[in-house]
């Protein structure tokens, strides 16, 4: 198995910089997924790797291989399309045979490994039909198994189940990770669904406008976000933040936000005074009084009910916030809510001006 | 009936804007096929179409027993066979390279150049061909003079007048014929190409396993109203190339209909062999179509 390292790997389209030199250690056999909103250079990043676009500047090795220089079918990758990329004048068998005919393999030996990747992916009864005779999540797996049939040393995945109803994607994402258990390829993955990269990375990468804002796994991510864009972007619903000003009395740090007082965790080197956000999670906010907490007034706008959880849309001093909240049953009761409780441990500080977090989590990995 | 009429009712609009069209055909295409009955008649020009009287099949006898028109359907058919073997495959060879070709100007540089020949009419374009293949000043025999072969003129050889003919029509029509097909091939969808790269594919690969493929339905098509003009040879262009000399060779239904027709004024005579050959037309289309429909699931209609 192999390892893929990109190292300040930079790619401009003409004068403009669209991937500002960004290093990444991917692991032999490990699932990373690149994760960000439309436009930050995932694609792009991967198709370097794929060696479907130059790279500008940096390199990319496979296994400390430098890469750069050598062309795409002899990297050794495998890449999965958004659009599958199917050819649609060849059945299904010929269409996960294509990579290994153009190798020139041996006919009994593609016929074997088709055969067997068809097995694994649920698609023998389909091997004679064209790709316009599939469903959507069936055409999907065929582009799994061109991938997958000539045992690359690398899988790229861009966005390959974003045109999949939800449903279906639920379903392929678990067959995703099945999969990647079974066979153990490394895998990079590019989506720009949060809920996608949370479930299937070992590692997420997230990024921004062409640069890594944090790599980690989906928990450490969740729980030490390093700045405000990893914070608004992980999770769903993302964590909810205020900006305020820092107070120290006998009692502990605070931050005030409108007349609200909320109860912060110990952070070394602030100021009294100092601009801060304060991001507490939807999920960790409680509603109901917890030992000294300081209670903090909301005005509740909106109750959404999800089922054993609702959405409390709400806001302290004229900022939105979401509260997620158990149902019991019932959503009456959640409406009458005037008051929240932020267990102190649970908050995230961060600068205002930077965006970076103030109160790291010693454990958190945070991209240079 | 009553549906009928309340159906145009309503959306007279809509016929009133097909009305032109139907026009231009009935005065056009439909009221000369009136004329056409004058293959199965003597028809003289003073008694007119009506009244010359009926004498059924007569013409198309005599069509049939004369050695021009016989050796005219022969030369239609080898000259269309030369133009289908080599003319059919020019363009799509011409798209195939101009999609290799990657620096973009120098692409558009080259597209320019060969669509010209297709915006000039046809007698300029015997005009060059007939100066180039001049025994005196043409290009051909001067560099045949260099190589130290004597000079031909080629024009009244009937042995020369095919691939003259034919390789003029591939001049000509050759590169604005590419356009469909460069059409057709920017249709692609290019993550097929780029799927191909990773997978190791060369430009080679990718041209015949892809592109050629997915253009095919074109292609077809383009070969089924091929088929349909079998009979219709570029007829200026002959009438402009050839001479007594090189008739032999060079002689096909539609110049035969021209000669008997508007030159002796065996008007009847014509018709007879120009409905002849729109029958055949019409035969073969029917037949390319079908055939496709059937083997392909691409057809004209
Ligand atoms: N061929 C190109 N020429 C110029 N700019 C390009 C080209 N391809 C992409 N870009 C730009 O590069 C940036 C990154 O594109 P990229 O496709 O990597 O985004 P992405 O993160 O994959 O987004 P999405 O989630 O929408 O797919 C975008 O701003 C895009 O406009
Ligand atoms: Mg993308």
């Amino acid at each position: 198995m192999s390892s893929v390292t990109l190292s300040d790997v930079e790619k401009y389209y003409g004068p403009l910089r669209v991937v500002h030199g960004i290093n990444l250690e991917i692991e032999s056999q490990e699932f990373v997924v690149l994760v960000g909103p439309s436009g930050c250079g995932k694609s792009t990043t991967l198709r370097m790797i794929a060696g479907l676009e130059e790279i500008s500047s940096g390199t990319v090795s496979v296994d400390e291989k430098i890469i750069n220089r050598v062309a795409p079918k002899d990297r050794d990758v495998a890449m999965v399309f958004q659009n599958y990329a199917l050819y649609p004048h060849l059945k299904v068998f010929e269409n996960i045979a294509f990579g290994l005919r153009i190798r020139k393999e041996p006919k009994d030996h593609i016929d074997k490994t088709v055969r067997e990747v068809s097995e694994i992916l649920g698609l023998t009864p389909y091997l004679d039909r064209r790709p316009a005779e599939l469903s959507g999540g069936q055409r999907q797996r065929v582009a799994m198994g061109r991938a997958i049939v000539r045992h690359p040393k690398v899988f790229l995945f861009d966005e390959p189940l974003s045109n999949l109803d939800a449903q279906l994607r639920t379903q392929m994402r678990a067959e995703i990770k099945r999969l990647h258990k079974r066979l153990g390829v490394t895998s990079v993955y590019v989506t720009h669904d949060q809920v996608e990269a949370m479930t299937l990375a070992d590692r997420i990468v997230v990024m921004n406008d062409g640069n890594i804002e944090q790599v980690g796994t989906p928990m450490e991510l969740f729980m030490n976000p390093a700045n405000r864009f990893v914070a608004g972007f992980i999770g769903s619903p993302p964590m909810n933040q205020f900006e305020g000003t820092l107070t120290a009395n006998a009692d502990g740090l605070f931050a005030n936000v409108g007349n609200a007082s909320i109860a912060l965790p110990e952070i070394n080197n602030v100021q009294h005074g100092q601009a801060v956000v304060v991001g507490i999670r939807p999920e960790h906010i409680s509603i109901h009084p917890v030992d000294n907490l300081p209670s903090i007034p909301i005005s509740l706008d909106l109750v959404e009910p999800l089922g054993s959880e609702a959405l409390l849309h709400a806001s302290i001093d004229n900022q939105p916030l979401i509260i997620k909240a158990e149902t019991h049953g019932d959503i009456e009761h959640l409406k009458a809510v005037t008051e929240l409780f932020a267990p102190t441990d649970l908050i995230k500080v961060f600068d205002k001006e930077t965006g970076a977090v103030i109160n790291s989590h010693p454990t958190g990995r945070i991209a240079s | 009936m009553i549906w009928l009429s309340d159906h145009v009712r309503n959306e007279w609009r809509l016929y009133l804007m097909l009305l032109p069209t139907i026009i231009w055909f009935i005065v056009f295409l439909y009221k000369p096929m009136y004329g056409l009955q004058i293959a199965f008649k003597d028809y003289s020009i003073f008694k007119g179409v009506a009244k010359s009287p009926w004498i059924g099949w007569e013409h198309f006898q005599s069509l049939f027993t004369n050695d021009q028109f016989l050796r005219a359907v022969s030369n239609t058919i080898k000259i269309s066979a030369l133009n289908l073997l080599f003319g059919f495959p020019a363009p799509i060879i011409l798209a195939l390279m101009f999609n290799e070709v990657l620096h973009a100007g120098y692409k558009r540089a080259a597209q320019t150049i060969v669509y010209l020949p297709h915006f000039i009419s046809s007698v300029i374009i015997a005009g060059i061909v007939i100066t180039a293949f001049s025994p005196s000043v043409g290009i051909v025999n001067t560099v045949l003079g260099w190589l130290g072969f004597d000079s031909v003129y080629f024009l009244t050889k009937p042995e020369w007048f095919r691939p003259i003919f034919v390789g003029t029509g591939i001049w000509q029509e050759a590169g604005f014929g590419s356009i469909v097909f460069l059409a057709a091939i920017a249709g692609v969808n290019p993550s097929l190409y780029e799927s191909a790269v990773v997978d190791g594919a060369s430009r080679w690969q990718m041209m015949w396993k892809i592109t050629l493929p997915s253009i095919l339905p074109t292609i077809i098509i383009m070969l089924i109203i091929r088929i349909g003009n079998i009979m219709e040879v570029s007829f200026e262009l002959i009438i402009l190339l050839y001479q007594p000399a090189t008739y032999e060779t060079a002689d096909v239904v539609n110049t035969f209909v021209y000669r008997q027709g508007l030159q002796s004024g065996q008007y009847d005579f014509a018709a007879a062999a120009g409905l002849f050959n729109a029958v055949v037309a019409f035969v073969l289309v029917m037949v390319a179509n079908t055939l496709s429909r059937r083997y392909s699931r691409t057809s004209l209609w």
